[in-house]
């Protein structure tokens, strides 16, 4: 089973670490990344300031494990990575970085969609949003 | 022992993560009647996850023993 879940941000020498990575596998040509960042939505007078995430793990490593598994299937990728936080992530911060590497260009773009949408609707995550006046409210995929 | 674990805004009505209920067998349909009356969570949008698994709330289902049930509110990763 892969290692998804960090806690707290993602950050940029994370991500970078990872694409340093994969310049030892030479028969990659594309790369894809995707990076999530948590905004500072307006909820009525209020901003949000945070989110806390917190997931169901067990099950949460189970889907990622299947939704990794037909992303091989569908697509013809050399490989993928999906990092998601959990705990408290500051607006402007990485929460969830999907990497996805193929023989060429055409492939990533379509799977590493494929892989943002199955994560929101299928991987049991929750995101706690702090307002500025320390109330909060529970964030929903829309 | 029956456990439910609760998550999101169902974990804060029921002011806990999880819990073992003492029954050896109980259908679905009476757990999630009883956390009703416990939580109020009928006024919860959720999904009922067994053993890891998403399951119909309406499913005619027996709960026995070492089942795991997870009360999943709407998803937010991403």
């Amino acid at each position: 089973m892969k290692k998804v879940f960090i806690e707290g941000a993602i950050s940029s020498e994370f991500i970078a670490d990872s694409i340093a990575k994969h310049q030892s596998k030479h028969s990659i040509g594309a790369h894809n990344i995707f990076l999530g960042q948590v905004r500072a939505d307006q909820v009525e007078d209020q901003k949000v300031v945070a989110i806390e995430y917190t997931a169901y793990e067990e099950m949460a490593n189970e889907k990622l494990h299947e939704i990794r598994e037909s992303a091989f299937e569908k697509f013809d990728l050399t490989c993928l990575h999906i990092y998601h936080s959990l705990g408290t992530v500051k607006v402007g911060e990485i929460c969830i970085f999907v990497f996805v590497s193929s023989k060429r260009r055409k492939q990533v773009y379509e799977a590493t969609e494929y892989l943002v949408n199955q994560v929101k609707e299928h991987v049991p995550i929750f995101g706690k949003e702090i307002l500025d006046n320390a109330e909060h409210q529970w964030k929903v995929n829309s | 022992m029956i456990t439910v674990n609760y998550f999101g805004n169902i974990a804060e009505a029921a002011q806990s993560d999880s819990e073992t209920l003492e029954y050896n067998t109980l259908s679905l349909a009476e757990l999630l009647d009883l956390l009703d009356s416990k939580y109020a969570i009928g006024k919860f949008p959720f999904q009922v996850a067994v053993n890891r698994k998403i399951v119909s709330k309406q499913q005619i289902l027996s709960l026995s023993d070492s089942d795991e049930i997870a009360l999943l509110p709407p998803f937010a990763g991403g």
